[in-house]
This record gives C-alpha cells, sequence and structure tokens, in this order.
C-alpha cells in the first residue's frame, strides 16, 4: 500500500510539473534563447550541433514528445549520463531549450531495418563480437559494456562504430602499447594514463600497470582494437535492430 | 612591581592574534600562513627550507583530514596559533588542530535555491584580522565568524544572486577593511570589487570595474551594454603598503563569446586595476586584451615582485594572462614593461612597446565555429601562481593548445545564462599542459615541464629549491624550482584543485594540500 501511494504521489509529481503543451513551440526567439543554452548546458554530451557523441544524437527525437523531452531535461534519464536540470534551469528555459531541440529535428529515420532475433544470434555467433562487449552479464570483458547501449546511441552512431570503429573510439577504450625495458611489447586497451604512469588490459584480460619512467616506450594509438566487421549490411542492420532495443526505454503510445 | 606582572602576563592571557602589523610583515613571518597569497605580494614563497631539493623524496604524510562535502576543494588554508583554517564548496569551512587535523568547529550555510554561477560552488579561503575570519558565501554574502569558535559576527549582503551575481573568492584584509572580488559575467552582471569595514560588515567603497556612461572609460561601451558588461572580479587581488595600492585582475566583458552588442575597448574588463585601498578610487588600469571575444579573464594572480630591469630597480607587477601572454608592469603607474608568451598564441603577433597587442586577424568565434589559441580556459587560468626570489623564476600552469570558438544570437534574460556560445575541441588536436618557469625580469621562458594536461593545483615554492604543485590525476609533485627536475610525486587518491601552502610548527615544516575531499599534510618523518 505504501509502495502503491508512492508510486501514484510520483506520477502526480510528474503530471504537475510538467505541461502538456510547450507553451513556445516553435518560437524563433525561444529558439534562439534555447540554442545559446544549449551551448552552455548540452554540447558537452551532444555535441554543438546536437549530433549526439557521449549522449544520443537529438535531431532525432520524434518518437517522444515535448512534454517527454521536457521532463527528460529536468528530471535526467535513469541509468544513463545524463542529470537533471532542476535546479539549474527554471520552466521557461526548459521550453526554450526543446523548442530548439525540436528546431534541429531531421526527417524521422522512418521504420527501423533488421531483424533484432537474428542480430542477437549474429552478435554471439558469426560477429563475434561477444567475445570483446558484455551485454546482460555475458560476454567479454575488453570492450565496452553493450547492456544499455540503445539509450545512449542512435543507430547511425551504431552503424559508425561497427563499420569504422577507429573513427570515435568510446572514452577509456583507446589502444595503448607499452614497450618494457626487456623490449617485451604489451598492447591493449587503456585503462588509465596520467603524468606518471600507465594501466592497460592486454587481449588475454590481463592487467598491466607500469610507470612511465620505467618502460622503454609508451603509445597511445589513433585506433580501436576492434577488428574489422565480417557481416553483411543486412546483418549489421540486424545488429542494429538488436542494439536499439537493449535499455531502450519505450515510447509513448 | 605589581603592573609589572600584569604587563608580563597581558601577553600571555591575551589569545594571539592576526594584526595588520602581521599582515604587513607576512613575508618574513616563515611558520605562518596568513592570507591567500601568503603575503601582500602574493607570492606563495616560503622561507623554509628544512624541506629541500635534497630530502623532499622522503616526504611522508603527517595526517589527512577527510572532509567530505568540501569537494571540489580548492581553498587556501590559513595558518596561525597552533590552527589551520580551511573552507570548503557548499559554503563549507572548519577549524584544525595543526598537530593532528582534529576539527575543533565547522561552519555551514544551506545555499538558497536558484543561485547561478558559472563553474560551481567551491570557495577559495578565509582573510583573517584579529578574532575575526572572513568568507565569502556562494549566494554573494560576506560572514565574519569568530576564529574561537566559528559564530556568525556578522553577515552582509554583497549584491542579489537573482541578478546572476555569486562569490567565491578569498578575501583579502588590507588595514580595517575586507576586499573582496564576485563572480558572474556569463549572467549578464556588472562587475566590482570591494571593501567592508572589518568591526562592523559595513561596506565602506565599491569600485565597477565596468564605467558609466560619463565616467572615465565609459565610451568604450556603446548604448546600455555597459549594464551587463561583466568585469567580475573573482580571483583574490594584492596590495602595496608602500604605495597603498590594492591590485586586482578583471574578468571577461558580457556576453563573452559575441561582441556585437558592445563595440568598443569594453574597460575595465580583461584589465589589471590598481585601487586606492582607502578610497576603492582607481589609480591606473591597463587591459590586457581589448575588446575580448574569447573568454580570457584577466583575474589570474597580480604577483608584486621587486626587481633590477636594465639595472634599474622597479616595483614591479607580474601576470600570466588567460590569452597567453606573461606580462611584466610597473605597480606604480601600470606602464607596460614587457610581455612575452609562454604557449601558442594565434590572437595577437606580440605586445607592443607601447603595451598594445598587435593583432591577428580571422579569430573571431564564429556560428560554425572558429580556431584560435590559447583554449577559453587560456593558457594559465585562476589556479596560483609563485614567484621565487632566490631564483628570480615565477612560476605557473599551462594549458597549451586551441579549441573552436562558436557564437550564437540571443537577447539577455536576467538570470540566464549570456555567454552566447562556447567552444569545443579542435578535431584530432591533443591539447597538452605544462609547468612554466619564467625569468621575472624578462618575461622569457627559463624552462617548462610538460604534463598531459594543464596541472590543476597551485603553485607553491619554497627558500629549500623546491616547487610544490599537483595534477588531476592527484600527484602532488615537488620539482627543483631551479631546473624543472622531478623530485618527489605522492599519489594523494584525488584530483588537487588548490594551491599546497607551508608553514613549521614545533620546529617541523609541514606542506599542506588539499585533494579532493581531503585535507594532506606532510612531513619530513622524524
Amino acid at each position: 500500500m505504501v509502495m502503491k501511494v508512492f508510486s501514484f504521489l510520483l506520477l502526480s509529481v510528474g503530471i504537475a510539473i510538467a505541461q502538456t503543451q510547450n507553451p513556445l513551440a516553435s518560437d524563433p526567439a525561444a529558439a534562439s534563447v534555447g540554442k545559446g543554452m544549449f551551448r552552455v548546458y548540452c554540447v558537452g554530451c551532444h555535441g554543438i550541433n546536437g549530433q549526439g557523441s557521449r549522449g544520443p544524437d537529438l535531431r532525432s527525437t520524434q518518437q517522444h514528445d515535448d512534454q517527454e523531452l521536457f521532463t527528460t531535461i529536468r528530471k535526467g534519464s535513469q541509468a544513463t549520463e545524463m542529470p537533471s536540470f532542476e535546479g539549474s534551469i527554471d520552466d521557461t528555459g526548459t521550453w526554450r531549450l526543446v523548442t530548439y531541440i525540436r528546431s534541429i529535428s531531421k526527417p524521422d529515420d522512418g521504420p527501423l531495418p533488421g531483424d533484432p532475433a537474428n542480430g542477437e544470434k549474429l552478435f554471439w555467433e558469426k560477429g563475434g563480437c561477444g567475445a570483446c562487449h558484455r551485454v546482460n552479464g555475458r560476454g567479454g570483458r575488453l570492450g565496452p559494456d553493450l547492456g544499455k547501449i540503445g539509450r545512449a546511441r542512435t543507430r547511425i552512431s551504431l552503424r559508425e562504430s561497427i563499420l569504422t570503429p577507429d573513427e570515435d573510439i568510446a572514452g577509456g577504450y583507446g589502444t595503448i602499447s607499452v614497450v618494457t625495458r626487456d623490449g617485451k611489447t604489451i598492447t591493449g586497451v587503456e585503462r588509465g594514463f596520467d603524468n606518471f604512469t600507465v594501466q592497460l588490459i592486454d587481449l588475454s584480460e590481463t592487467f598491466h600497470s607500469f610507470e612511465r619512467s620505467e618502460v622503454q616506450s609508451v603509445t597511445r594509438e589513433n585506433r580501436s582494437l576492434m577488428p574489422k566487421s565480417s557481416l553483411s549490411d543486412s546483418e549489421v542492420d540486424d545488429v542494429i535492430a538488436w542494439f536499439i532495443q537493449l535499455g531502450a526505454v519505450k515510447a509513448k503510445q | 612591581m605589581k603592573s609589572f606582572f600584569l604587563a608580563l602576563l597581558v601577553p600571555l592571557l591575551l589569545p594571539a592574534q592576526v594584526t595588520q602589523e602581521k599582515l604587513r610583515a607576512a613575508q618574513n613571518d616563515p611558520n605562518t600562513w596568513l592570507m591567500y597569497g601568503r603575503d601582500y605580494q602574493a607570492t606563495r614563497f616560503s622561507p623554509l627550507s628544512q624541506i629541500d631539493a635534497s630530502n623532499v623524496a622522503h616526504l611522508a604524510p603527517a595526517w589527512i583530514r577527510q572532509a567530505r562535502g568540501f569537494e571540489p576543494f580548492e581553498a587556501t588554508p590559513l595558518v596561525f596559533d597552533g590552527m589551520m583554517y580551511v573552507t570548503g564548496a557548499d559554503n563549507r569551512g572548519m577549524a584544525l588542530d595543526l598537530l593532528t587535523g582534529k576539527e575543533l568547529w565547522g561552519y555551514g550555510k544551506a545555499i538558497p535555491k536558484g543561485v547561478q554561477g558559472c563553474c560551481g560552488s567551491m570557495n577559495r579561503g578565509f582573510a583573517a584580522l584579529g578574532n575575526r575570519l572572513f568568507k565569502v558565501n556562494y549566494e554573494a554574502r560576506i560572514v565574519a565568524l569568530d576564529s574561537k569558535n566559528g559564530e556568525v559576527l556578522w553577515e552582509t549582503v554583497i549584491d542579489d544572486f537573482k541578478k546572476g551575481y555569486s562569490a567565491t573568492v578569498a578575501p583579502i584584509v588590507v588595514k580595517n577593511l575586507v576586499v573582496i572580488g564576485i563572480a558572474g559575467a556569463e549572467f549578464g552582471t556588472r562587475g566590482f570589487v570591494d571593501a567592508y569595514d572589518a568591526d562592523t560588515g559595513k561596506r565602506v567603497w565599491r569600485f565597477y570595474t565596468v564605467p558609466e556612461p560619463g565616467e572615465p572609460g565609459g565610451n568604450t561601451w556603446k548604448s546600455d551594454a555597459w549594464q551587463r558588461g561583466g568585469g567580475s572580479t573573482w580571483v583574490t587581488g594584492s596590495y602595496d603598503p608602500e604605495l597603498n595600492l590594492i591590485y586586482w585582475g578583471t574578468g571577461n566583458p558580457g556576453p563573452d563569446m559575441n561582441g556585437d552588442v558592445r563595440p568598443g575597448d569594453n574597460l575595465y574588463t580583461c584589465s589589471m586595476i590598481a585601487l586606492d585601498a582607502d578610497t576603492g578610487k582607481l589609480k591606473w588600469h591597463y587591459q590586457f586584451t581589448p575588446h575580448d571575444v574569447h573568454d580570457w579573464d584577466a583575474t589570474e594572480d597580480p604577483v608584486l615582485a621587486d626587481l633590477t630591469i636594465n639595472g634599474k630597480k622597479m616595483k614591479t607587477l607580474l601576470h600570466a594572462n588567460r590569452n597567453g601572454f606573461m606580462y611584466v608592469l610597473n605597480r606604480a603607474d601600470g606602464k607596460f614593461i614587457t610581455a612575452k608568451p609562454y604557449t601558442e598564441v594565434s590572437w595577437a603577433s606580440a605586445i607592443a612597446p607601447d603595451g598594445k597587442p598587435m593583432l591577428i586577424p580571422g579569430q573571431e568565434p564564429s556560428d560554425e565555429g572558429t580556431r584560435a589559441c590559447p583554449g577559453l580556459g587560456g593558457g594559465h587560468n585562476w589556479q596560483p601562481t609563485a614567484f621565487n626570489p632566490r631564483t628570480g623564476l615565477y612560476y605557473f600552469g599551462s594549458s597549451d593548445g586551441c579549441e573552436l570558438f562558436y557564437k550564437t544570437q540571443q537577447d539577455y534574460v536576467e538570470g540566464l545564462w549570456y555567454q552566447l556560445s562556447t567552444t569545443g575541441p579542435v578535431p584530432k588536436l591533443h591539447s597538452k599542459g605544462s609547468i612554466v618557469a619564467v625569468d621575472a625580469a624578462t618575461a622569457a621562458t627559463k624552462w617548462r615541464y610538460e604534463m598531459l594536461r594543464s596541472p590543476s593545483g597551485g603553485m607553491l615554492t619554497t627558500a629549500g629549491n623546491l616547487l610544490i604543485t599537483g595534477d588531476q590525476f592527484g600527484y602532488l609533485i615537488a620539482l627543483d624550482a631551479r631546473t624543472g627536475k622531478l623530485l618527489w610525486k605522492f599519489q594523494t587518491g584525488g584530483s588537487i584543485g588548490a594551491g599546497p601552502i607551508s608553514y613549521s610548527f614545533r620546529g617541523r615544516q609541514y606542506i599542506a594540500v588539499a585533494a579532493s575531499g581531503a585535507l594532506i599534510t606532510f612531513a619530513l618523518p622524524q
């Protein structure tokens, strides 16, 4: 009973803070101020033009209405890095941001191609992705955990990551090579790099840590350890279709 | 006879206090740390030499005070009379026993809702006079605390936080005045330097860093742009008791990245100002970056050094500006002496002998992004600097790289960000950082210690030929102040965002620094 009342209260609060209509919808002045705010508060994760980087591409928000965008900005998004801006942006400011985000919307991507069930199979079998990536506690530990990838990335950026993994390497997953004083080379995923030390995990998932002054050389490479994809175009579509489902927030019906 | 004993007893009974005389002589007292920059000259040079280049490798922690909630911990602690006084983020402060780090009292005040700041509620430290400690609170207030128990003696509103003002600066006490600066130039505010009566908290004077129309400098603004002209003063200044001048650096004009609404030089933003300590009247000014559009605040330390330049003794002011140049000014009249770049600079080829920058065109922020160097944060940012009179070198951290500067159009809305855009990384460009040591007399770089990024902690230099600083990866680092050679490092377990200090207690020299949410002291093993 207590829980039910609590949930009901949360729901009521949610309804109370969010108006169903954006009072500034399509207002160019609001979009202009919103753009200024966007470049202060949002670009760090969503990119200078909203194209997405650490956070999702905001040019593809068609599945969500204005009220949902408003609530996400105010409350943050659970289980993602999206914080709450409740203390720093007021109602009007939030609507201005929503108006700007709408102004940069691209046409809808259309229905999603690909077969997610086959995508899951390809991920674990032919693609060999599970050797390095983890989903729901299964798989390797070398690459990023993809259990909630559908919440964080758009299908465009997922495709780029599969086909050209060197172009935009996820933070903390760069490649590093260390040559020790006795001439041995260890290559792996960078897990730490500071002014004096370096940490990495090699391909057998063994952790190494060195003082940089005590090795022959340390090279940070502008490439990902992820190999070139062996999948066909339609198979890539299938994998992406499965990724999009992982951790995705259900769109409002 | 009776009165003789009384005279002997009085000094013992009266608590030792920070007097105006002690503040003026702070440079000569090796044992204490009485103000933000250690002395009125803001040198952060400790005359102590028990810890030196030969034995610093043996340094070990003496005590660690965990202070959850103080992070980001950017305060410079004060040390006197067997106590350490330090402030933290979110309006916190505490008094610690110098022997053990145990807390004698704590201070805290909730931040009211709606305070806007560009960069967080950190606080840079206390100032002291008599039995009082002074600090600003984030919501643009100044408070005086009883140093014996932390009780609030007075509290004064500096200005209205709803307009976008906030405060993080460590005050400086000059005579019986508590002098402070303000933050908020990203919110369309108008900056100032204020002086408050140390006894009553009443404001004695205010100097607006942006003049009104009709005042000298007022013609460097158009229409009513001066009302939102910025020029905040968020880093502590310095003081020359002989000249009776207070020196304070001023921040960016508002809005930051779009200068179209404020044509002109925009005095006295991005400038050094010299104010009469008694009246707050402007004695001179020098503008480093006229009509700034890159957010290159000139709030960095104004350090006072008496140097021999071309055979002539001069009272100088050293200033490593965010715009990439290191300046030497004559602090009696503000005249330009010399300036040299200490990092990659794309906006000016040099500073001409008349003190004006020789501009390189095409540096203006744009909607699609314009590459300019250094980046928004500099060059050198706010982190404390140090001048060592023995080496003649001036030390500071530097971010070495470039950024894309963007610009937007937007009307001013009270209380909202009024920065008119931002910066982003230049694709495929990896910015680096360094500790820079420049010859104070010539501004020429003597040595440079390269790092991944600019060291996030400030500088401390000592008579033991040491330069001590910290980085964001948690290392406290000691270099040879003469050569820049690495002598010692210690992993503190938390990012260092404060200036280290040194003091002596019961015959032992200590180094203290805040790292993440902890305060750590170091000494040589006994």
